[in-house]
C-alpha cells in the first residue's frame, strides 16, 4: 500500500504522532527519561551523603580559598627550532591511510603535537574533501590502549622486550621458517611493496596475502579478465549524468567515498533555475544505505536478487538473453525503464555495482562498455590502486595453516580472525603456526593470537608514501616524534631482511630508505626540476606529486554467463553493510567515530538490525513483526543466535532485514570492545570471497527491551507537527499558535512554538519554477514580521565591519557527517558514552537532522546540517537570567561559559534545539565507568589521561560540568582570520576564515563567509532563489542559509 | 555655638593634613633614582659603594666644599677642571682620560634628587624600610598609606555623632524636664543593649561581611604583585633597562603569536657566549645557562653528546670553570678555602635551580616560574596588542626594565582589561583592515567622532576573549 506523504518526516513515531513523542518533542532534555532508578543505578549516595559531600566542599573551599595559589612553570626550549612558535599553528601535508582509505591530508600541530586535520586541496583525487574516518584519526594517535613498545606473548599476557632481543628471535625463527606468510590489508605504498619484496629475496619463501576488510575481490578480478590491469577504474561521477549502482554505497563507504562524493555533487548542485539539470541516481538495494538515501529512485530487491538484477539491466541495455529469472516484477519493470534511460546517456552514464560475485561485475563492465562509458565515465588510465585484496589468496593461507605448513606469519596491520570471514577457523587454526608476529598498534582479536607485536608507529608518526591512482602520489610525513617506543613496519622487515639500504645508524633510517626509493622512482617520470632535492623539498611541501597520465588499456570482451547469485526463497533474508563511521571494525577502537550518529539510523554505540516499515493503508505504520525501536529480538543466522535491538528503517525492503559490519569487536581497546554484534563469522565464504547476505534467517518475536536505546533521531527534533489540545488536531501552524512575545523592550515579535512550519523545502526538478515562485511566498509571508526586533539598535552595528554567515547547500549535502567529526575535533566537543546519549545527553554542536519525504514506504531523504544559527532577533539571549549568552556586534550568538549558571532556559528556548548543556564533568571525571558499566576495567576515564588530553584545541576552553555549550561558528577561527588580516594590514578574505565543517566537507556543501563581504564566496550563494531561512516566520533572523532540496526523481518509476 | 566651631575647626584641620599628604616635594629620590637610572647608571655603580667606570658615588657630596661648585662639576666636569677647582682637579687625576659625560640639561632640583637618592642608598634609608616589607604589593601600598587618615576622619565622624547624639538626648531630656516630665537617663549598657542599636550592628556585619566575601572572592586568583624567586636571578633592569636590549629581542613571538614566551636558552647564549661574568652575581648565574644548553666556558665549544651526560661530569666541567674565574678575579695562582667554598655552593645552587621533582637532570629547560597567568577560559593574544594596536610592554606590565626580580604589575581582571578597552582608541586609519568600518570613517571625517575606541568594534563582547 502507498501513500504519499508531501511533507518532510523524521521517522516512524512522528508518522503515527507517537503520543509519548509528541509530549517529548518541544522539550529541550526529555528529563521524564531520567527517573530516579536511572540515577541510583549509576551513583550511589543519599541525604546523609550529600550532607557529608556539602560540608567537606565547603570546609574544602574554604582551605583552598586560604592557601597560596599553586606555582605554574613556563618552561622554554632549550634551542627553539626556527619553525615552531609557541601559540601558532603549523601544517603539515601528509596522507590519511588505513588498508584502503586514503584522505590526502594536512596536518595541524600545536607546539609539536598533531590536533586537527584538515584535506589538503592541491589533491586532484579529492579536492580538498575529508571523510569522518579521516577526521578521527588524529584521536587515534593520542589511544591509551596502544602498544607501548615490542612485547612476547608470556602466558595469556604481555611481556615487555627490547627491540634487539625481537630482532634476535625473529631473525633466528626466520632462518629456519620453510614458508613465511605477510598477512596485509590492501598496501598503496610503493615503497613499502618495495620493502616487502626485498624482504621477499631474502627469503624466498616467503608470499603477501592482501585481502580487504570489505571484499572488492569480484570487482578487482572481473577488470583483470576485461583489461588484463587488476585495479579499480576511476570513476567520474562529476561526468554522469545517469548513474546506476547496485548496492554500491560510493558516497559512504565503498573504495573511495570522498573522491566520488565530490565529483557526484557537482552533478547535484543546481546553478541556473531557468535550465536545471541535474543527474539522476537509480540505487538498487534492499537496505537504505548512504548512497541510496541520497538517491532519486530506489529500486527495491533482495539481496539475493542482486545479480539477476544486474542480469536483468544487462539484458535490456546489451539486447542478450542471460537468465535472470527469480526477479521480482517490480524491480524487472522499473530496471527495464532504467536501461531506456541508460542507452539515452550513451557515454554519460554510469553503472556500478558492490557484488563480490566475478559473473555479476563482468556483466556491469561489459554494460558499461555497451554504454560507451569507458574513457568517459570510466577511466582505466588512471586506475586506483585502493582496493587491492585478493581473496582466493586468503583461501589458500587459511587452507596452508590449517595444515600446519606456514611457519612464520605476519600481520601487517590485518585483522583476519575478526574481519575476513575466516575469523573463526584462523582462531583454531593459528596455534599450527610457529612464530606469529603482529605489526598492530592496539591489541585485537589476531595480535592477541600471536607471539610477538613488534609494534608499527601511527600514520602521524611515519614516514611513507601512497599511490592511490596511478601516478597519484602522496607522501606521509611525521608531525610528531613517536609517543612510545614503537618501529615503523617497513623498517622492521628491512632490519630483517638485511637491506643494504638501511643504514640503522641514522637517526631515520627509512626517511633515507624512501627517498632512495623516490630518487629512483617519481623523481625520473618528471623533468620540471633537474635536482633531486629540490624536487623532494617540494613534494615533502605540497604532500603531493603527480605524474603524467598513461593510456588506458583496451576493453576485452569475456564470454558472460558464468555463475550468478540465486535468488532465494526464504521468506526473510539479511544483508550486512558497511557503515560511513566503523567500516568492518577498524574503527571500532576510536571513541569518536563510535558516538558519531549513523547518517541513516542515527544509531549510536552499537548496530541495531534495520527493519522494514510498512504503511498498513489506514492510517498507521506497522514495523515488522510489530517491532518498535529499541525492542530486541533473537536474530538466528544459521546456527549463530544472537540478541540484539532493532530499529525501523524506512526504505528496508520488506522480507530482508539488515545489519551494520564493525561491530561486536571483543578486543578494540576500551571504546570498541563488546559493543553490538559481529556478524562476520556468519558471511558465505564464495571463489571470489564473502557475500554480504544470507538467506537462512529468522528473527524471533520481540523479548525486551533494550536498556540503553541510542539513537539521536527522536532528539532534539524541530518543527515537528503540533497537536491540537482541545481538538486533537493537527495545528497548521499560524500566528495563533505562536507564543505573543512582549517583553520590557515593548517590541513585539513572535517566536519560539513547534509547528509545522518552513525547516525543509522540497522539489523536483522538473518542477523546479513553480517550487520558486511557491518558496517566495511563503518567504514573503515568513517576512512580513521582520521590522520587529527584540534587540534595536544592533543592525548599524551589523551594517560596520562584518557581519557572519553560513550558507548549506542541501543538494551536496550527502550526510556523510565529516563535519560532525571535525567540529568535535576543532570545538573539543567531549564524548559521552552510551548511557548519557540514551537519556538525550549528546553534546554534538553540529548534528545532522535526517528527513524523509515522498513515498512512506521508499522514501526520498534529506540531511539538514543542524548548529546554532545565530539568530540576530535570539530568543535564548533574554531569557538567560546572568546575561551569558548574548549578542556580537557581528551577528554571533556568544556563550560566555564562565558566566553560565546552567538554568538552561536557553536551551529551552531554543527552536532550533542546538544548545547542549553538559550535565556531567564529561571532559575529565568518572562518567564512563559509570555510563559504560561493562566496561567497568578502565581505569582512568576516557579524557581523563594526560596523553588523550593532547589532542585537545588549546585555543577552544574545555567546558566544566554545568554549562551550556552550542555551535561558535568556530570563533576562534574568526579572531584568528581577522588577525591575520589586521597584521598584515589588509581588508580580510574569505580564505582567512574557515569553520572546520567548511573545510571536512568533501562536496563543499557548507559556505561561511561575512555578508558584508559583497565580492565574497558567502555573498554569491546568498543570491541563489532556491534559499530559504530555517523557521524564518518566526522572526528569529537566523544568519544561517539553507537552499531547497532538489530531487530528481522519475515519477513513471513509482507507478 | 561651641560644638559648632569645634566641627569647622575640625574639618579645616582634616583639610590640610590632606594637603600634606597630597603635597609632592619638588626634590626626591623617587625622581633621583629613575635619574639616576637614565643619567649616571652607565658608569656608577648603582650600590655606591664601588667604583666602576666613573668613581662610588656614596658619600661623594661630603667631599665637597660646596654644593654649586658640586652641581657645575656634574653639569660639565671639564669646565670646571679648567678654573682649577682643587677637587675637580683632584678627580681628573685619578680619571683621566676617562671624561664624564656632560649633562648641561639637568636643573637644580633634578641633581638634588638624584643627590637625595645617592645618599639615601648609601646610608641605607633609600629605599624606605616599611616599603620593602611590603614588596608585591605596589598599588596597595598607597592604600595603606591613606588608611590612617581614614580612620581619623571615620574616628572624628564617630566623636561628633557621638557628641550630637548626647547634646539632642541633654536637650531633649531638659525640654521633658521643663515640661514637667520626670525623665530616666538610659545607663550606657542600656543604650548599647537596645533594639535600635543591635539592630545596626547585625546589620552592619552583614553588610560589612557580605563586602568582604564578595571582594575576597574576586580575588581569588589574582596575583598583583606576585614576584617569586626565579631559577636564576635575571635581571630585567640589567638587560632591559641598563642595556637597552629590546623586549621582543627575546621575547620574539609577542609580535606574532598569542603567546610572549621565554626565550629558549639558545637565545640567551647569542650574547652570553661571550659575556660570561655578570655584574652582580659573576659565574653564580650565568654558568646555569651554559649548564642547560651544555656549553663548556671554558673551552668555548658546546659539549657533544651533553644530553647522556652524567652528573659528575657536569659538575667537573662547570666547577672548573667557576673555580678558574674565582682564581682570575682574585689574581691567585691556587684556589684557597674561600674559593672552594665559592665554587661548592655555587654549584649546589647551579643543581637546585636546575633540578625539581619532576626534572631530575641538569641539562635541560631552565624552569621559570610563571608570573602572568590567566585563567583558562581566557583567550588572549599578544600580537593583537603588540603589532596591531602597537601598545607598549609597559603597558601591562609596567617598568619591566627597572626590576631585578619581575613583578607582576597589573592585576589582569576583567575590569582591568575593560577599562583599557573602553580608554584606548584603535590604530584605525593605518591599517587598511578597518577599511570596511565605513560610518566610523565618515564620522571621523566629518568632525563627529573624534575617536573610535576599541569598545566601539566589539571591545567589550564577550568572544572576543571568551571562547
Amino acid at each position: 500500500m502507498k501513500k504519499q506523504i508531501d511533507n518532510i518526516w523524521i521517522g516512524q513515531k512522528d508518522l503515527v504522532k507517537d503520543a509519548d513523542f509528541m509530549k517529548t518533542a518541544d522539550m529541550e532534555f526529555a528529563e521524564e527519561q531520567v527517573s530516579y532508578a536511572d540515577m541510583t543505578s549509576n551513583l550511589s549516595g543519599n541525604r546523609r551523603d550529600f550532607l557529608k559531600f556539602l560540608g567537606f566542599g565547603l570546609g574544602a573551599a574554604t582551605v583552598a580559598a586560604g592557601c597560596d595559589i599553586p606555582v605554574k612553570r613556563a618552561i622554554p626550549y632549550v634551542v627553539k627550532p626556527d619553525q615552531i612558535v609557541p601559540g601558532i599553528a603549523n601544517y603539515y601535508a601528509s596522507t590519511f591511510v588505513n588498508g584502503g582509505d586514503y584522505c590526502p591530508v594536512l596536518v595541524k600541530t600545536r607546539e609539536g603535537r598533531p590536533i586537527k586535520i584538515e584535506g589538503n586541496d592541491l589533491s586532484p583525487v579529492t579536492g580538498g574533501g575529508t571523510s569522518a574516518r579521516a577526521q578521527a584519526s588524529v584521536l587515534s594517535l593520542y589511544d591509551t590502549n596502544r602498544f607501548t613498545g615490542p612485547k612476547m606473548k608470556e602466558g595469556a599476557g604481555w611481556k615487555d622486550t627490547t627491540w634487539a632481543d625481537l630482532d634476535k628471535t625473529i631473525s633466528g625463527s626466520l632462518q629456519s621458517a620453510k614458508n613465511i606468510r605477510i598477512v596485509t590489508n590492501t598496501v598503496m605504498s610503493p615503497t613499502a611493496k618495495k620493502a616487502m619484496s626485498e624482504f621477499a629475496a631474502k627469503y624466498p619463501n616467503t608470499k603477501i596475502v592482501s585481502y580487504d576488510p570489505v571484499s572488492c575481490s569480484a570487482l578487482l578480478d572481473a577488470n583483470e579478465k576485461n583489461f588484463g590491469v587488476r585495479a579499480v577504474p576511476s570513476y567520474r561521477f562529476d561526468k554522469a549524468e545517469v548513474i546506476v549502482s547496485f548496492n554500491a554505497d560510493f558516497l559512504g563507504s565503498w573504495i573511495s567515498p570522498v573522491e566520488y562524493a565530490s565529483g557526484y555533487a557537482k552533478g547535484r548542485k543546481i546553478a541556473d533555475i531557468a535550465n536545471a539539470r541535474m543527474s539522476r541516481h537509480i540505487q538498487v538495494e534492499n537496505h537504505m544505505s548512504l548512497t541510496g538515501s541520497n538517491a532519486d529512485n530506489r529500486v527495491l530487491v533482495k539481496p539475493s536478487e542482486q545479480g539477476v538484477a544486474i542480469a536483468h539491466l544487462y539484458n535490456e541495455v546489451t539486447g542478450s538473453s542471460v537468465s535472470a529469472t527469480g526477479l521480482n516484477d517490480r524491480a524487472k519493470k522499473v530496471l527495464s525503464k532504467v536501461a531506456q534511460e541508460l542507452k539515452a546517456a550513451q557515454g554519460k552514464s554510469l553503472v556500478v555495482s558492490a557484488s563480490n560475485n566475478v559473473n555479476e561485475q563482468l556483466m556491469v563492465n561489459a554494460i558499461n562498455n555497451v554504454l560507451g562509458n569507458y574513457g568517459n565515465t570510466v577511466d582505466m588510465s588512471t586506475p586506483s590502486y585502493q582496493r587491492q585484496g585478493n581473496d582466493a589468496d586468503l583461501k589458500v593461507l587459511v587452507d596452508e595453516i590449517k595444515s600446519g605448513s606456514i611457519d612464520v606469519v605476519m600481520l601487517f596491520g590485518a585483522n583476519p580472525v575478526y574481519d575476513s570471514g575466516y575469523g573463526k577457523q584462523l582462531a583454531e587454526s593459528l596455534s599450527k603456526v610457529k612464530t606469529k608476529i603482529s605489526f598492530a598498534q592496539v591489541n585485537d582479536e589476531s595480535t592477541d593470537l600471536c607471539d610477538i607485536v613488534a609494534p608499527n608507529h601511527h600514520f602521524l608518526e611515519s614516514w611513507g608514501d601512497v599511490e592511490a591512482k596511478k601516478g597519484h602520489y602522496t607522501l606521509i610525513q611525521p608531525t610528531i616524534s613517536p609517543l612510545f617506543n614503537t618501529r615503523q613496519t617497513e623498517l622492521s622487515l628491512l632490519i630483517w631482511a638485511s637491506s643494504v639500504g638501511i643504514d640503522v645508524t641514522k637517526e631515520q633510517p627509512y626517511y633515507e630508505y624512501l627517498k632512495e626509493s623516490w630518487k629512483s622512482g617519481p623523481f625520473n617520470t618528471q623533468s620540471e626540476y633537474a635536482s633531486f632535492q629540490s624536487f623532494w623539498d617540494h613534494v615533502v611541501h605540497d604532500g603531493i606529486y603527480n605524474a603524467s597520465n598513461t593510456s588506458a588499456p583496451s576493453f576485452t570482451s569475456v564470454a558472460i554467463g558464468g555463475e550468478i547469485t540465486k535468488p532465494a526463497s526464504s521468506e526473510l533474508e539479511i544483508s550486512y553493510f558497511e557503515t560511513v563511521h566503523m567500516a568492518n571494525g577498524q574503527y571500532a577502537g576510536n571513541p569518536w567515530l563510535m558516538e558519531m550518529a549513523d547518517p541513516i539510523t542515527r544509531t549510536v554505540w552499537g548496530n541495531y538490525l534495520a527493519v522494514p516499515v510498512n504503511f498498513d493503508g489506514i492510517k498507521t505504520m506497522v514495523g515488522f513483526k510489530d517491532l518498535v525501536d529499541g525492542d530486541l529480538v533473537e536474530l538466528t543466522i544459521g546456527d549463530k543466535k544472537v540478541t540484539l535491538p532493532v530499529i525501523q528503517q524506512f526504505g528496508q525492503m520488506p522480507g530482508t532485514v539488515s545489519l551494520a559490519l564493525g561491530y561486536g569487536r571483543t578486543l578494540a581497546g576500551n571504546t570498541g570492545s563488546n559493543v553490538g554484534v559481529n556478524v562476520n563469522d556468519c558471511l558465505t565464504m564464495g571463489p571470489s570471497g564473502p557475500s554480504y547476505y544470507n538467506t537462512a534467517v529468522t528473527v524471533s518475536d520481540k523479548t525486551g527491551e533494550e536498556d540503553e536505546f541510542s539513537c539521536v533521531q527522536y532528539h532534539h527534533t524541530i518543527g515537528v507537527r503540533g497537536i491540537d489540545k482541545e481538538t486533537g488536531e493537527e495545528i497548521n501552524a499560524d500566528e495563533a499558535a505562536l507564543v505573543f512575545f512582549d517583553y520590557f523592550t515593548g517590541v513585539k515579535g513572535f517566536q519560539g512554538a513547534l509547528t509545522d512550519r518552513s525547516v525543509i523545502y522540497t522539489s523536483n526538478v522538473a518542477e523546479l519554477k513553480n517550487s520558486v515562485e511557491h518558496l517566495q511566498e511563503r518567504r514573503k509571508h515568513a517576512q512580513h514580521l521582520n521590522d520587529q526586533q527584540i534587540y534595536r539598535g544592533f543592525d548599524h552595528l551589523y551594517s560596520l565591519g562584518h557581519h557572519w554567515g553560513m550558507h548549506v547547500d542541501l543538494n551536496a549535502c550527502i550526510g556523510c557527517g565529516a563535519c560532525t567529526v571535525a567540529c568535535m575535533s576543532e570545538n573539543n566537543v567531549p564524548v559521552v558514552g552510551k548511557h548519557e546519549v540514551s537519556i538525550h545527553h549528546e553534546m554534538t554542536w553540529l548534528r545532522i537532522d535526517r528527513y524523509y519525504y515522498g513515498d512512506v514506504e521508499n522514501p526520498n531523504t534529506i540531511y539538514q546540517p543542524m548548529m546554532c544559527q545565530h539568530c540576530d532577533n535570539a530568543p535564548c539571549e533574554n531569557v538567560c537570567p546572568v546575561n551569558a549568552t548574548n549578542h556580537s556586534s557581528e551577528g554571533l550568538n556568544q556563550m560566555a561559559y564562565n558566566r553560565c549558571i546552567g538554568t538552561r532556559y536557553c536551551a529551552n528556548n531554543c527552536p532550533y534545539k542546538v544548545r547542549r548543556f553538559n550535565w556531567l564533568d564529561y571532559t575529565k571525571a568518572d562518567i564512563w565507568p559509570a555510563n559504560q558499566p561493562r566496561l567497568q576495567e578502565e581505569s582512568v576515564p576516557f579524557m581523563a589521561d594526560n596523553l588523550t588530553r593532547m589532542v585537545l584545541n588549546p585555543d577552544v576552553t574545555v567546558r566544566s560540568r554545568g554549562v551550556i555549550e552550542k555551535c561558535s561558528f568556530c570563533v576562534q577561527r574568526i579572531q584568528e582570520g581577522k588577525l591575520t588580516a589586521k597584521t598584515e594590514g589588509r581588508v580580510l578574505r574569505d580564505s582567512d576564515v574557515r569553520t572546520a565543517c567548511q573545510t571536512s566537507c568533501p562536496t563543499g556543501a557548507i559556505t561561511f563567509g561575512d555578508m558584508n563581504d559583497k565580492k565574497g564566496d558567502l555573498t554569491m550563494k546568498l543570491e541563489s532563489p532556491l534559499n530559504y531561512i530555517a523557521l524564518e516566520e518566526i522572526n528569529v533572523r537566523s544568519s544561517v542559509t539553507y537552499t531547497m532540496k532538489v530531487n530528481n526523481r522519475d515519477k513513471s518509476f513509482d507507478a | 555655638m561651641i560644638y559648632k566651631h569645634l566641627s569647622i575647626k575640625t574639618i579645616a584641620t582634616l583639610f590640610s593634613m590632606w594637603f600634606a599628604v597630597t603635597l609632592s616635594a619638588q626634590v626626591s629620590p623617587d625622581a633621583g633614582k629613575e635619574l639616576f637610572k637614565n643619567y649616571c647608571a652607565a658608569c656608577h655603580s648603582k650600590d655606591m659603594r664601588s667604583a666602576a667606570t666613573g668613581p662610588a658615588l656614596g658619600g661623594a657630596q661630603t667631599k665637597w666644599a660646596d654644593d654649586v661648585a658640586l652641581y657645575a662639576w656634574i653639569r660639565n666636569s671639564q669646565a670646571l677642571v679648567k678654573t682649577g677647582h682643587p677637587r675637580a682637579v683632584e678627580i681628573w687625576n685619578q680619571y683621566k682620560p676617562t671624561i664624564m659625560t656632560a649633562f648641561p640639561k639637568l636643573t637644580d632640583d633634578e641633581i638634588g634628587s638624584i643627590l637625595v637618592y645617592v645618599n639615601g642608598v648609601y646610608d641605607g634609608t633609600y629605599p624606605p624600610k616599611k616599603d620593602v616589607a611590603a614588596v608585591g604589593t605596589g598599588a596597595k601600598v598607597e592604600e595603606k598609606s591613606q588608611l590612617p587618615m581614614y580612620l581619623i576622619i571615620v574616628g572624628v565622624l564617630a566623636i561628633l555623632a557621638l557628641l550630637l547624639t548626647k547634646i539632642i538626648s541633654n536637650l531633649n531630656q531638659i525640654a521633658s524636664a521643663k515640661e514637667g516630665y520626670q525623665v530616666e537617663a538610659k545607663t550606657i549598657t542600656q543604650i548599647l543593649t537596645s533594639k535600635g542599636v543591635v539592630t545596626f550592628l547585625i546589620f552592619a556585619v552583614i553588610i560589612l561581611g557580605a563586602y568582604t566575601t564578595v571582594n575576597k572572592a574576586t580575588e581569588l586568583g589574582r596575583q598583583e604583585g606576585y614576584a617569586p624567586d626565579q631559577p636564576i636571578k635575571f635581571s630585567h633592569a640589567t638587560h632591559a633597562g641598563l642595556h637597552k636590549i629590546d623586549c621582543q629581542y627575546c621575547h620574539d613571538s609577542a609580535r606574532r603569536s598569542k603567546h610572549s614566551s621565554i626565550p629558549g636558552t639558545n637565545t640567551c647564549m647569542n650574547c652570553h657566549s661571550a659575556i660570561k661574568n655578570g655584574s652582580m652575581y659573576g659565574t653564580a648565574e650565568i654558568t646555569k645557562i651554559y649548564a642547560s644548553i651544555g656549553y663548556d666556558p671554558s673551552t668555548q665549544k658546546y659539549i657533544e653528546n651533553y644530553n647522556v651526560k652524567s652528573e659528575d661530569e657536569i659538575k667537573a666541567i662547570y666547577t672548573k670553570w667557576i673555580g678558574d674565574e674565582y682564581k682570575r678575579v682574585k689574581e691567585k695562582a691556587d684556589i684557597d678555602a674561600e674559593g672552594e667554598k665559592v665554587v661548592a655552593d655555587q654549584w649546589v645552587n647551579i643543581k637546585k635551580s636546575l633540578t625539581n621533582d619532576q626534572k631530575k637532570q641538569i641539562q635541560g629547560p631552565i624552569e621559570w616560574v610563571r608570573i602572568h597567568n590567566l585563567p583558562d577560559h581566557v583567550y588572549f593574544n599578544h600580537a593583537q596588542h603588540v603589532t596591531v594596536g602597537k601598545l607598549a610592554c609597559q603597558t601591562c606590565h609596567g617598568k619591566v626594565e627597572e626590576m631585578d626580580l619581575l613583578k607582576q604589575m597589573s592585576p589582569l581582571s576583567m575590569g582591568w582589561c575593560i577599562n583599557c578597552h573602553r580608554q584606548t582608541e584603535v590604530k584605525f586609519k593605518d591599517n587598511a583592515y578597518y577599511a570596511n568600518y565605513t560610518r566610523y570613517h565618515e564620522e571621523l571625517a566629518a568632525g563627529k567622532r573624534d575617536k573610535v575606541t576599541v569598545a566601539d568594534i566589539g571591545g567589550l563582547e564577550c568572544q572576543k576573549c571568551h571562547y
